[in-house]
């Protein structure tokens, strides 16, 4: 009876009502985004983290891992020395270097990662094998498309550049064994993987028996935390980052879409609880007579404050509904523009979906569209029924 | 380039035990780096380009503002200016450099020179300064673009929040409107009236909004320069930006004025008055 009522009360008004309808959608989905985006890039970066078991970083002191180039010295030592930590399951050195492969008079450069490929968290295998030899590399489809090369061929690759003398260095014929996914590089952004030894080979003195990185997973039931520290102690030349740090050292650096997101969240929550409580303002105004009649005919007053109330929230959900579709599409535009970011991870998403985000924005959207009914609902049962009869007649 | 790391004499501002065969060189550090570890003009440090290895002894002589640069915005580590030969010696690096910079005379002097340089150079490639900002500055370019795309959406929910205003006060008015159609008052002189009233509270909700944006722009300015530690504007209220805001809010109020009063004037008047017909 009640949903009816007011069901019957908002389609008297019906353009009003869509518009209001359509409103609040467009601030449900602004808040389904901003929601979204608090939480989806934090969620999404720690998932790309994990997505290999490896729970700690090693990176040279004072450096976050590919932050700049330097690189770890001694890392058959440091390697040794972390076996005998008592917690580590698999450790995982790459080296990062720029690779030019030379086709005829032109040159495409690329990322190149020497990795060792028993236990690689780099990358995954989309066709072929794990580049295990000594001249075999992996390399993603961006690379070679521009190399115009596939599984099978062999390629020419130099590991540096000497602009003075015009010649290209640590040269090596190396043959393409796999097409690979970079889990950690950006779209568009050309990559080989080849085998560590042979990476500081071609990259000469300056790298022999260095990493760019060591990828750590502990053993079951190890506690990371703990481990972390065993690591730091034993080897003082390194910066452990556990998942944790990393995800704080992205908070930081990101802090400013997650502030965005509150400020516009909080803004479209204003802007639906505004919009819903002037209309119910205005339907309570003009519906006074019919308020104090109900009121005279013996309806209850928390009868009459319901049904009101029933029609905000009414408004919000429908709108929310349509809010949350809107906002889905929104979202994928807004993160297809972020996505561009210099150097971000391609799986990395900002605008990354969760049924408990939108649970979470659809629980805000119809508390405000309650708050936003109670006071004028309040206000116009609460009036001296005689006086107001008096009033509506006189009018 | 090599990344130098300042030892753990930097905390502690230990003086070099080791007699230096030389005078100490100088050297300046950013603000940050001097705030975060209490370096002040004058101290001496020990630089080194390793953890621990054998450094060398500086004095730190001037402290140095970070520029206002996109590209430096979220990167966090410390800078630190010094000699050429000291950083070449230091990383064992040669008499190598990463670039030059040049300054040109003014006019067409800097693509006469980028041509004469590209042409004669062996080893190295002249670019345009402009451009090199251009590349750096993508990150913010994206983030602009981002802005963009909000502020689309944000426009769409004003609209309609707008127009859903407008009817509700017209609406509110039908008895009113009802009467001066009774009285002669053409519906044309009503649509204008309503159209004028909207466009003024448009105005008004600009003025209001634009001190709104201006306070914004303090704040926002105020509080990233602080977290990213940098001089650069965040948010800047131009006289292009206002005058976007201020006539993209007449003409949505002028719309929404229209629309609102159209629909008021199609009903008979008598309608309006008796209730008959719901505006």
């Amino acid at each position: 009876m009640l949903l009816r009522l007011a069901w019957a009360a908002r389609s008297r008004h019906r353009s009003r009502t869509l518009l209001a309808v359509l409103g609040v959608a467009v601030s449900a989905a602004m808040l389904l985004d901003m929601v979204m985006l608090s939480s989806g890039m934090r969620a999404s970066f720690k998932n790309l983290l994990l997505s290999r078991g490896f729970q700690l970083r090693l990176a040279p002191k004072g450096t976050l891992p590919f932050d700049t180039d330097a690189t770890i010295p001694d890392a058959s030592g440091v390697a040794q020395t972390l076996r005998a930590i008592g917690g580590v399951a698999t450790i995982s050195p790459v080296l990062g270097g720029q690779a030019h492969v030379i086709r005829g008079d032109r040159a495409v450069s690329a990322t190149a990662l020497g990795v060792d490929p028993q236990v690689q968290g780099d990358f995954e295998l989309l066709s072929g094998r794990e580049p295990h030899a000594s001249d075999e590399m992996a390399a993603n489809d961006d690379f070679l498309n521009a190399a115009a090369a596939k599984i099978g061929d062999t390629v020419a690759v130099a590991a540096g550049y000497d602009p003075q003398l015009r010649v290209y260095a640590g040269r090596l014929t190396l043959r393409v064994v796999a097409r690979a996914r970079f889990l950690y590089l950006a779209a568009g952004q050309r990559a080989i993987a080849l085998p560590l030894a042979t990476l500081q080979a071609m990259q000469g003195p300056a790298s022999a028996d260095r990493v760019s990185l060591f990828m750590v997973r502990a053993a079951p039931n190890v506690n990371v935390d703990s481990l972390l520290r065993r690591i730091q102690t034993a080897i003082p030349t390194v910066s452990a980052i556990s998942t944790e740090t990393a995800m704080r050292q992205v908070d930081e650096r990101l802090s400013y879409f997650r502030q965005l997101a509150l400020i516009l969240g909080v803004v479209s929550l204003a802007v639906g609880f505004l919009l819903v409580s002037t209309l119910v303002t205005v339907s309570v105004n003009e519906r006074l007579g019919e308020i104090v009649v109900m009121r005279a005919i013996g309806v209850a007053k928390r009868r009459v404050v319901l049904q009101i109330v029933l029609e905000g929230v009414a408004i919000m959900t429908a709108g929310a509904a349509l809010g949350l579709v809107l906002g889905l599409g929104t979202a994928r535009y807004l993160n297809s523009i972020l996505a561009s970011f210099p150097g971000l991870p391609a799986a990395i998403d900002f605008f990354l979906f969760e049924p408990r985000d939108a649970w979470t924005a659809l629980g805000m959207l119809v508390s405000a569209g309650l708050l936003a009914g109670i006071y004028p609902s309040w206000r116009g049962a609460s009036l001296p029924i005689a006086v107001t009869l008096r009033e509506e007649a006189v009018a | 380039m090599h990344v130098l790391l300042l030892v753990a004499a930097l905390a502690a501002q230990q003086i070099d035990s080791t007699t230096p065969p030389r005078p100490p060189r100088t050297i300046a550090i950013d603000e940050r780096l001097a705030a975060d570890f209490r370096v002040a003009v004058g101290d001496r440090l020990i630089l080194s380009d390793t953890w621990g290895g054998t450094g060398d002894t500086v004095i730190v002589s001037a402290l140095v503002q970070r520029r206002a640069d996109p590209s430096e915005i979220a990167r966090a580590e410390y800078r630190v200016r010094m000699h050429l030969d000291e950083l070449q010696a230091l990383t064992r690096y040669g008499d190598r450099v990463d670039r030059f910079a040049i300054a040109t005379r003014p006019g067409a002097a800097t693509d006469s020179a980028i041509r004469a340089i590209n042409s004669a150079a062996f080893g190295f490639q002249a670019y345009r300064s402009r451009d090199i900002a251009v590349e750096t500055s993508r990150t913010f370019l994206v983030v602009s673009r981002f802005h963009r795309a909000i502020g689309v959406i944000t426009i769409v929910a004003s609209a309609v929040f707008l127009l859903c205003i407008m009817l509700l006060k017209v609406d509110e008015r039908r008895r009113d409107v009802a009467a001066l159609r009774l009285l002669g008052i053409s519906a044309r002189s009503i649509v204008r009236s309503v159209m004028i009233e909207s466009a003024l509270v448009a105005v008004l909700g600009s003025g209001v909004g634009v001190a709104l944006g201006w306070i914004s722009a303090w704040v926002v300015n105020w509080h990233y320069r602080d977290v990213y530690r940098t001089p650069l504007a965040f948010a800047v209220v131009t006289p292009s930006v206002v005058a976007l805001a201020v006539s993209l809010s007449i003409v949505l109020g002028l719309a929404a004025g229209f629309v609102a009063a159209q629909r008021l004037v199609r009903v008979p008047a008598l309608d309006l008055i008796t209730g008959r017909r719901a505006a």
